[in-house]
This record gives structure tokens, C-alpha cells and sequence, in this order.
């Protein structure tokens, strides 16, 4: 029997939009918004960089190298004598350096870097090569980007899952022992992960002979795909354990309070009245509505990732980002050390979006503009 | 045996643990009811009523420290079933729950459709067109527009969210509803309109109703019994008429006492004093403290006593 | 917060046993950090981890702490000195007519260990106008024999190591002076000799052709095993370091935690304070600050720039500063400013200090102290982590320093698990008490994660 529907007080809220459209508009707002941030913050390292001058060297080079590498390159050059050709390197040198604006203001100079840096125009690396050659920073560093992100992501993936499985399994099993043995071992979690990388190679490899010592693959190599793939593995093994471990226990810690908490919801008491079965209950009540804080929680736990893997890198010996920075540190290559910072930089606006991106579409009430 | 009560709950027992001591929030509770009628539990803040509601549709919190009693719905003693046959048998196809302040109710990443056509699914083994049907006949009922089932809670105003808690209470045509203040939390327009809803419903389906609020002038709308709780127990029941015009209990009287009323310029009373604690509950009658009326006897806990088709759980009318 | 606050708050404390043995272990430590500044000042401290050869000829290279030896069932040579202040020592001088001496100094000292030393030495110092003392060295084993292993003409210092001597090396069939010296002639395995157990003397005859010339030596035996902490490849007693990385190591993580702290309080309450475009601009900053990577940013300073801990500390804070916790206490000054027991008070008068400290501070320490405990480990840690990049303060003995010590010289590789292991176990000890310590205050103050 159809009724008149009774005007609220208080009319309704915005039509709901389709999923796509939401995230999408959202997401682009993001973007952009990040964008900026990212440009502000690689601005940041730069003028850091060239508190003391740095960048100047670097550029400064730069152009003295390429100067004087087309220069000498000329036939005409080649015959004059050693007096005349300095001077007249030096006075085409001076000129580069007037017309890339490097005898301008800083604050000038300073955009010029930022349009570099953000073109990822890094510059010469001082006394590092890339594995093909090319002394050009951006490829010294972008070739041992895969390294990390092979390391990385399969660490972090295998967190995020086991953690969040686990953690629900222990919410559902409230001051039992495992749920005591778990707090009590969070505090495990303040150690970084290069530590507990010290220790697995004393154990493992020092003292068991089970595992390598570091290293991406065993040299030589293996010719065979297959066993290629499977040394990687092996080598990945200890590296990515160490990195699991230095954020396992407070994870599960986090998301099994988090999961308490959140089922002590009025609407999972609903769900439970309606009669779901306690699966259902945990997948769609307790899980869906708290995944816009877990995600958010887990791209910050990323961001901190990032940075601690640093020295685990150094520390195994993975040809990684990580370890390139620590190498130009060794070799005091400053356009290298500089370099590196931009693409954390880089890495990090990049996590900080996907963060974004995937709250979005995980958490229906966010809107554009918030 | 067939049995005309849909519902009887006999000496049901809730106490929860807590720091402080066992909380007795239901102390041996006993209430009837028919089909298609509606009962009004009415009691203060903090006398039991939601618990009562909870311990009838066994929604317990984990600090349960004693669970006891009989519930018979349409004949048959549900607390003897186990946790799958109550959920399979029971929940929202026996009885089902509109709850208070419906936002927190309705799980907020999922569309409101959907969360109607759930019980359905589940209970009446429906498809998933089938039972989006069955939600949008019930949205009719209720008077919420058919766009809607594709929203999320939080697009939703506070009285539009109650119809949808109404409409999905209604879903799997139970029986019975059990309603915990369901309009406490929204504006005196907005009740009224519930409340015709609700009317409605009863007269349309033959859904009996149980309304555990404080509000005594608009459950009065609805209401054929009444039940008077305080402190854990229920010391009155009767039918509404005569309740609202002669309660017999003095806390009943005190109550209404405390109504003001349309015509006349009476002084309104109230209750001195306050609500004894659920963990440190006197001996004897647990009104005796605050009761004008009370005398030695009520140094006893009162049994109920039958006064034609009323109970009472005082002295004063043995 | 009165007394009695305080007084409930540590006996919720005492509930805990983690909280208790973070807390005790801290109090342990913060002892020990200023046992350590007594007993070892700084310059000292200093003297003795960048002396030089001096300071540390004393000491073999990398051996492990003396107390291994309890754990072996064979018994690894301990170091030792014998000079005027501590062993076995004799010096009787014979001044003759023409102004010459003859001075004899004779070390003794028992050997009863399974394994031969590392070396020894004697750290010879001579006074003298023109003309060198000389000095003649004899051995006498515990079955009386008696070697002569060398003599020389003693310069104003000189250290005369049996490992280096290979004329004595020749002089005992090519095997190496401190194996030689120390074996059994009736080893079962002549190929793989035991040494002699008993008592050894070694005797110095020194001659002094001067009048006021004078000639002194120090005898200095280099064990397998060596002190507390044993001794790293440039002979420094791991003692110091890990002695001193103590007060640095609790210093940097509390200043850090402290500062960071107060700083994003500071600047919180200033965002809700004042509200329009001030608040949003700390807002922006926090943003960018998270594009920031905080750990490479930090390298590049300290390659750059300084290696000094006070750069490194005040950069560190600068970048911690603006984070999420920014949002968390912000949130919780905006609800105490549009409270309206806030607005009451001022209604009644209320000065703006009665209102912070009776409103606003007590909502700000359950979310502040465990956050503030919290984040030393990883402050701790972090001086650590550049100590191991090599961008450590180069003059402090920090236990990151050890580290980075130990991993180039691949100490993993070379089995001095030790050189790793101890200031590894400190590290850790430090950041665990912390964090029981930490997350003990977190469900004390926040009962809604104790509840759950």
C-alpha cells in the first residue's frame, strides 16, 4: 500500500554518486594537492642541500664537465695550444654558467634547481657509475630502484596480510595466551629492522651456514630462470624477514585493538542480532568499516619502512636505493647523496596518494573537498 | 501444548561483571504478552530496560556473569536452544530489534539497502533481487522514498534512519519487535511520525510490539500494556487504560504523578532521592527507600501479587 | 596534578611487572650514565677512546671479554701488565764508580692457560743526554730453561714486541716467538705444541752509561681475552665506549623525545589558539613535512654539513616536529577551547593559567607521556642507525660507533660476534625498557585500550 511520504525536517543530504566518479574526482583533487606538497618538499631539500653550497658545486661541474667535453670534442680546439685553449674553455665555461643563471640570485638559482630536481635532472655523479656505464645520477639510482621495490613489497605485502589475519584471529580470542604473548611483545617493535638483520645474519648465516650472507644472488649467477628467481628468493630471505619482524608484533597489536574496539559497535551487536553467521559479522562489520584506519595506519608504517630500510640494505649487502646512499656516502658523491633524497622524496608523495587513493575507495564518506 | 501468550518470559536473570561488582540489571524478570499487542516497559534511566531487551534476544557482552530463566516465544523455550539454532530459528524470524539512535545501528559502509535485505537473504533464504523487493515493500511501509536503498547511513537524517531501523526489523515479518527508545534521540515531529508507523504496522501486519522507554505520553500512543521496571524488576504490569488512569504500584503513581498533563494547572511531583545501585541493591523492596507508603513489611521483598488481570509487586496489596 | 594524582598513578604503575622492569631497567641505566661521567670524565673518556698508541698498547686487537673464559672449559690467556703499580715485579739498580748502572728488572708471573697469548711486550722509556742504555732480555720458563731473546740499545721510548722479533723467530726453529716461548718441549704433538703451565720469569738487564740516564719498562702481555668488553682491531678497551655511549645514548633519545614533544605541543596549541591561517599553515607544514624522507634528509646533513651530535639532534627534532601527533593534540585543544566548561570558567574569571593547568593539561598527559616514552627507543635507535652510516659524532664513543667500527672491519665475517654483540644487547636493553616502560603508561593512561 503505497504512502505519502512525510516531508523531514532537516531535507537529504547530497545525491550519492557513483563509486568511480567519487573516488576519481577525489582522487584527482589529491593529486594535485600532493603535487604541490611535493614540490614544496623537494624545494626544501634543495635549499637544505645548498645551505652549504652543494648544489652550486654540483651544477657547476656539471656544466664545467659538459663544457668542456664538446669543447675538446672539436677539431679546431684540438689544434690550438694548451695557453689559448684554457682561456678560452674558461671564457665559454663563464658563459654556460651565465646562461644557465648560475651567476643569478639564489632565489633564482634555486627554481632552476626545482625545475631540475623535479624533472629528475640530477646531474653527474662525482665518482659512481651505473651498472651500464653512465655516470648520469637519475640512472644510477633508478637502476637500483627494482631491487628495492622487489624487497620492499614483498615485506610489506606479507605484513599487511598476515598481520591483519592474524590480528583478527586474536580479536576473537580476548586475553588468551597468545593474545598476552602478543602484547607482550610488541615492544619488540621500537627495535629497527637493520638490528634484528644483525642478529638473523649471526644466526643464519655465521653461525648455521643456512643462509647468505647478503647480496641479491649468489655470483656467479645461475643461467636458469628458475633457479635465478629461487636464489633471489633464498638471498631475499633474511632481508625481508628483518624488515617483518621490527614491525610484526605491534601491528597485530594495533589492528586486534583496533578490531576490538571496533566490535564493540552498536551496529555489529545489530549484525549479531539480525542472526549473521560471525564470519559474515567479521567481514563485513568489524573488517570493512575499519579498513579506511587500517590502510591509513599502514601507508604511515610504509613511510616509516622506507627509511628503515635503509641501512638493513647496507647492512645485506641488497643492491637497493638504500644502499647506493650509503655507498655515495662512502664516496662522498654529493650529487648522488642529493639525488637520493629527491626520489624518497618522490617515493614518499607516491605512497602518500596511493594512501589516499585506496582510503578513498575503501570509506564512503569522504568527499571532495575535505 | 499450544500456547496463546507470543510471549513469556519467566525469572530471567542477567547480572554482568564489572570492577565494581556484579551489576544485577535484570533481577528475575516476568512479562506476558499476546500477539498483535503492544507492552511499554517504562522505568528511569538505569534501571535495566535495555538490558532487559538484550537478555530477551540473548545479546550478550562479554562480561556475562549469570544468564538464566525462561523465554517461551509462540511455545517454544528459545533459551534452550544453542548459539546456530538461535541464530538460524530465532533471531529476526521470531523477534527482531529496532534500537536506539539508529545511526550507530546501521553499519556506516555499507549501503542502507542493503543492510535491509540481509535479514531476508539470510532467513528467508532470498535472493539478492528478492529480497532488495522485500526491503523496498518494507520502506513503503515505513515511508522512506525507493532511492534510497542505495545510500549510506550518513546520507541519511536522524528520523529517515530510524524508518530504515523499522523497516529492517520488519523484513522477515517476525512477531515480534522489540524497540529500545527508538525515539529518544530525534525531534517531537519526527516521533509523532514514528509512532503513526508504528501504529500502522501493528494494525497492517498483527506485529505484537515491546516499547522499553522512558517516555510515557508518546508511548501512550501505542501502548495496550504496561510494565513498570525499576531497579531490575518488574514491580507492576496491567493494561494500558487502566494503568495510565489508576497505577497501583507507588513508584507507578509517582510516575505519572510527574506527567504533566494537557488541561489543569497541577503542581507536578517528583521522586526524592535517587535509583539504588545495580551492584549494591538494598534487601527487602527495593522501592521501600524512596516510598511514602512504606511500611514494616517492606523491610521483605514483596512477592507479585495477581489484582484482577494486574500485577503488582507490593505489599500493599496483599 | 596534586600528589595524590601522582601517588594513584604509580601505583597503577606497580600493576604492571613490564612497566616495573622498564623503569627499573632505565634507573639502571641512568645510573650507570652517571657512574660513568664520574668515574671516566669526558676528557678522559676522550683520552682513552683517541689517545693513540699510548693509551692503548696495553691491549691485544680484537679479543673477546676476559669473562668467555668461564664458559670454556679451556682457558683462553688473559692480558695483563706488570709495571710499578700491579704484578710481580722486582728492579734492584747497582750504581758502579764510573757512573753507570746496572739495573735489573725481573717480571714474574704465572701462566696456567690452554692456549698461547697474542703477544708481549715490553714498553721500554729512557732517560738519556747522548748515549742509549742497553738492555738485554732473558726467559726463564717454569722447567728452568733459560732463552735469551734479545738485546738492544733503548731509545726515550720503544716497544719491543716478541710477536715482531724474527731473529728470535729464527733463533726457535721458525716458530713464532709467542708460541715458542710458552711451549711445552714434551708436547705429545710436537706439530701442535701446549703451553708450559707454571711460572715464567722474564728479566731485564739494563746498563746506564750516563749519570742521571735511567731506563724503565712495563711488561704487557697480550691474551686471547682481554677486560670487560674485550678490545677492538685498534686495541681500544670496548669498555669505554660502552661505558660512555650510555649518557649519550639516554641524552640524545631524551632530548629528542623531549624536545619533539613540546614542540609539537607548542605549536599545536598555537594552531588551535589562533585559529585561521596560521592553523592552516602548520597544517601544510605537517603535509609537507610527511613527503619529507626524514632518515635520507638527515644523511644528507650530516654529510654535508657536520657530523656533530648537536646538529644532528637539533635537525633531528626540526623534522620531527611537524607530524601526525600534531593533529592528535590539536584535536584535543580544540575540544577543551570550545568546551563549555572552558567558557564557564572564563565567565567566572578564570585566569588562562587556572584554565590550562586545570582543564587542558590533564587531557594532555594520558596521550603525552606514553608518546613521549614511547618515541626515545626510536630516538636511540636513530643516533645508532647514523653512527652505522658512518656520519656519527666522530669524537663521541657511542655504541652505534662500536658498530660501525665492527662492520667495516667485518667483524661478522671474522667471528668477533662480541664486537657486535655488546653494544647490539645495550641498544636493545635501552630501546625494550623504554617500550615496556611505554606502552605500560599507554594502557594506564588510555583505559579504553585496557578495556579492550
Amino acid at each position: 500500500m503505497a504512502v505519502a511520504v512525510q516531508p523531514e525536517p532537516g531535507a537529504e543530504k547530497k545525491k550519492s554518486s557513483s563509486t568511480i566518479a567519487r573516488v576519481g574526482r577525489y582522487s584527482l583533487t589529491r593529486l594535485v594537492i600532493l603535487f604541490i606538497t611535493l614540490v614544496i618538499g623537494v624545494y626544501l631539500t634543495i635549499l637544505i642541500a645548498n645551505m652549504g653550497g652543494y648544489v652550486d658545486v654540483i651544477m657547476k661541474a656539471e656544466i664545467r664537465a659538459n663544457t668542456t667535453m664538446s669543447f675538446m670534442s672539436s677539431r679546431a680546439v684540438q689544434q690550438m695550444d694548451p695557453a689559448t685553449r684554457s682561456k678560452l674553455l674558461e671564457a665559454m665555461i663563464t658563459q654556460e654558467d651565465n646562461r644557465l643563471g648560475l651567476n643569478t640570485p639564489f632565489a633564482i638559482r634555486s627554481f632552476r634547481y626545482l625545475g631540475n630536481a623535479l624533472t629528475l635532472n640530477l646531474g653527474s655523479a662525482q665518482q659512481m657509475t651505473s651498472d651500464s656505464g653512465s655516470k648520469q645520477v637519475r640512472l644510477i639510482i633508478l637502476e637500483r630502484l627494482p631491487a628495492t621495490l622487489l624487497l620492499m613489497g614483498t615485506s610489506e605485502l606479507f605484513l599487511f596480510f598476515s598481520t591483519l589475519f592474524l590480528a583478527l584471529a586474536l580479536s576473537r580470542h580476548y586475553a588468551s595466551f597468545w593474545d598476552k604473548l602478543v602484547i607482550a611483545l610488541s615492544p619488540t617493535s621500537t627495535v629497527p629492522p637493520w638490528f634484528y638483520g644483525i642478529f638473523l645474519i649471526l644466526i643464519f648465516a655465521a653461525l648455521l651456514h643456512l643462509m647468505p650472507f647478503g647480496g641479491l644472488v649468489d655470483a656467479p649467477a645461475p643461467t636458469n630462470p628458475v633457479d635465478f628467481v629461487l636464489n633471489v628468493l633464498k638471498h631475499m630471505t633474511l632481508p625481508a624477514l628483518s624488515l617483518i619482524l621490527a614491525s610484526f608484533f605491534l601491528t597485530i597489536y594495533s589492528w586486534r585493538t583496533f578490531f576490538l574496539i571496533y566490535s564493540s559497535e552498536d551496529y555489529v551487536e545489530m549484525a549479531k542480532a539480525k542472526g549473521l553467521t560471525s564470519r559474515n559479522i567479521e567481514r563485513r562489520y568489524i573488517l570493512r568499516p575499519t579498513l579506511p584506519n587500517i590502510v591509513t595506519q599502514f601507508a604511515l608504517m610504509l613511510i616509516g619502512v622506507w627509511q628503515g630500510a635503509i641501512i638493513t640494505e647496507t647492512v645485506f649487502l641488497w643492491p637497493g636505493l638504500g644502499r647506493t646512499l650509503f655507498r655515495a656516502i662512502g664516496f662522498y658523491d654529493t650529487p648522488v647523496i642529493v639525488g637520493t633524497v629527491v626520489i624518497y622524496a618522490y617515493l614518499l608523495a607516491i605512497t602518500v596518494f596511493l594512501l589516499d587513493f585506496v582510503y578513498a575507495l575503501v570509506d564512503p564518506r569522504v568527499k571532495i573537498g575535505e | 501444548m499450544a500456547d496463546e501468550k507470543l510471549l513469556r518470559v519467566k525469572d530471567l536473570v542477567l547480572h554482568f561483571r564489572t570492577l565494581h561488582g556484579a551489576v544485577q540489571a535484570v533481577d528475575g524478570v516476568n512479562i506476558e504478552l499476546d500477539y498483535n499487542r503492544a507492552v511499554v516497559i517504562l522505568g528511569e534511566s538505569g534501571c535495566g530496560k535495555s538490558s532487559l531487551a538484550k537478555a530477551i534476544l540473548r545479546l550478550l557482552p562479554r562480561n556475562v556473569e549469570k544468564y538464566s530463566g525462561e523465554v517461551t516465544l509462540g511455545g517454544q523455550d528459545v533459551m534452550k536452544l544453542d548459539e546456530e539454532d538461535f541464530r538460524l530459528n530465532v533471531r529476526w524470524v521470531g523477534m527482531s530489534m529496532v534500537p536506539q539512535a539508529a545511526m550507530n545501528a546501521l553499519n556506516p559502509v555499507l549501503r542502507v539497502g542493503e543492510q535491509v535485505s540481509e535479514p531476508a537473504m539470510i532467513h528467508l533464504g532470498m535472493k539478492k533481487e528478492e529480497a532488495t523487493q522485500a526491503a523496498l515493500k518494507m520502506f513503503q511501509h515505513v515511508g522512506v522514498p525507493a532511492d534510497f536503498l542505495s545510500r549510506y547511513p550518513f546520507e541519511l537524517s536522524g528520523g529517515m534512519r530510524q524508518r530504515v531501523a523499522i523497516a529492517m526489523a520488519l523484513v522477515t515479518s517476525p512477531n515480534l519487535i522489540i524497540l529500545d527508545e527508538p525515539t529518544s534521540a530525534l525531534d517531537v515531529l519526527t516521533q509523532a511520525n514514528i509512532f503513526n508507523v508504528l501504529k500502522r504496522i501493528k494494525k497492517e501486519l498483527g506485529t505484537s510490539f515491546i516499547l522499553i522507554t522512558h517516555d510515557i505520553a508518546t508511548s501512550s500512543e501505542l501502548a495496550d500494556d504496561v510494565a513498570v521496571m525499576y531497579a531490575g524488576q518488574i514491580v507492576e504490569t496491567g493494561d494500558a487504560g487502566r494503568f495510565f488512569t489508576a497505577p497501583l504500584h507507588p513508584y507507578s503513581q509517582k510516575l505519572m504523578a510527574s506527567v504533566p498533563r494537557l488541561r489543569g494547572t497541577k503542581e507536578l511531583e517528583f521522586i526524592v532521592g535517587q535509583p539504588p545501585s545495580l551492584v549494591n541493591l538494598p534487601v527487602g523492596c527495593r522501592f521501600a527507600e524512596r516510598c511514602p507508603q512504606r511500611f514494616e513489611k517492606c523491610t521483605q521483598d514483596p512477592p507479585v501479587i495477581q489484582n484482577e488481570d494486574r500485577t503488582v509487586k507490593c505489599w500493599l496489596y496483599q | 596534578m596534586t600528589m595524590n594524582n601522582l601517588r594513584k598513578t604509580f601505583q597503577e604503575i606497580a600493576r604492571y611487572p613490564s612497566a616495573i622492569v622498564g623503569a627499573v631497567v632505565i634507573l639502571a641505566l641512568v645510573g650507570v650514565a652517571i657512574y660513568t661521567m664520574i668515574t671516566i670524565p669526558y676528557q678522559k673518556a676522550i683520552e682513552l677512546w683517541r689517545g693513540g698508541e699510548d693509551v692503548w698498547f696495553m691491549n691485544p686487537k680484537n679479543v673477546p671479554p676476559a669473562w668467555f673464559n668461564l664458559f670454556t672449559a679451556k682457558k683462553q690467556p688473559v692480558s695483563f701488565v706488570i709495571n710499578d703499580q700491579q704484578g710481580q715485579m722486582t728492579r734492584t739498580v747497582k750504581t758502579h764508580s764510573d757512573g753507570s748502572q746496572s739495573i735489573t728488572i725481573t717480571y714474574t708471573f704465572n701462566y696456567a692457560y690452554d692456549y698461547f697469548p697474542q703477544d708481549i711486550l715490553l714498553y721500554f722509556k729512557a732517560t738519556f743526554k747522548a748515549k742509549q742504555p742497553f738492555a738485554s732480555l732473558v726467559w726463564i720458563t717454569p722447567d728452568g730453561r733459560k732463552i735469551n731473546v734479545t738485546n738492544f740499545g733503548v731509545p726515550n721510548q720503544f716497544t719491543y714486541r716478541v710477536s715482531q722479533d724474527s731473529v728470535l723467530q729464527g733463533k726457535l726453529h721458525g716458530i713464532d716467538p709467542q708460541i715458542a716461548l710458552f711451549a711445552d718441549p714434551k708436547s705429545p704433538d710436537p706439530a701442535n705444541p701446549v703451553p708450559l703451565k707454571g711460572t715464567y720469569q722474564m728479566v731485564v738487564s739494563g746498563v746506564t752509561w750516563e749519570a742521571n740516564s735511567d731506563l724503565s719498562a712495563e711488561f704487557v702481555l697480550h691474551g686471547q681475552v682481554a677486560g670487560l668488553a674485550g678490545t677492538d682491531n685498534y686495541r681500544r678497551d670496548l669498555m669505554v665506549a660502552l661505558l660512555w655511549g650510555t649518557p649519550v645514548a639516554l641524552a640524545f633519545g631524551l632530548l629528542a623525545a623531549g624536545g619533539t614533544t613540546l614542540l609539537t605541543m607548542v605549536f599545536s596549541a598555537i594552531g588551535a589558539w589562533y585559529g585561521g591561517w596560521v592553523d592552516g599553515l602548520i597544517q601544510r607544514i605537517t603535509e609537507v613535512n610527511m613527503v619529507l624522507p626524514f632518515l635520507p634528509i638527515l644523511i644528507m646533513i650530516g654529510t654535508l654539513f657536520s657530523h656533530s651530535i648537536w646538529v644532528i639532534l637539533g635537525a633531528t627534532v626540526a623534522l620531527s616536529i611537524f607530524t601526525a601527533q600534531i593533529k592528535a593534540y590539536r584535536a584535543i585543544f580544540m575540544q577543551v577551547k570550545e568546551s563549555t566548561f572552558v567558557e564557564a570558567a572564563k565567565a567566572y574569571g578564570a585566569s588562562n593559567w587556572r584554565i590550562i593547568s586545570l582543564y587542558l593539561i590533564p587531557r594532555m598527559i594520558p596521550t603525552l607521556i606514553p608518546s613521549l616514552v614511547l618515541s626515545v627507543p626510536s630516538f636511540v635507535f636513530l643516533e645508532a642507525s647514523l653512527a652505522v652510516l658512518g656520519l656519527g659524532d666522530p669524537t663521541l664513543p657511542t655504541w652505534g660507533k662500536i658498530i660501525d667500527d665492527a662492520f667495516n672491519q667485518s667483524a661478522l665475517y671474522n667471528g668477533w660476534y662480541y664486537w657486535i654483540l655488546e653494544p647490539a644487547v645495550l641498544l636493545m636493553i635501552t630501546g625494550l625498557a623504554f617500550a615496556l616502560l611505554g606502552f605500560a603508561l599507554d594502557r594506564i593512561f588510555n583505559p579504553r585500550l585496557r578495556e579492550a
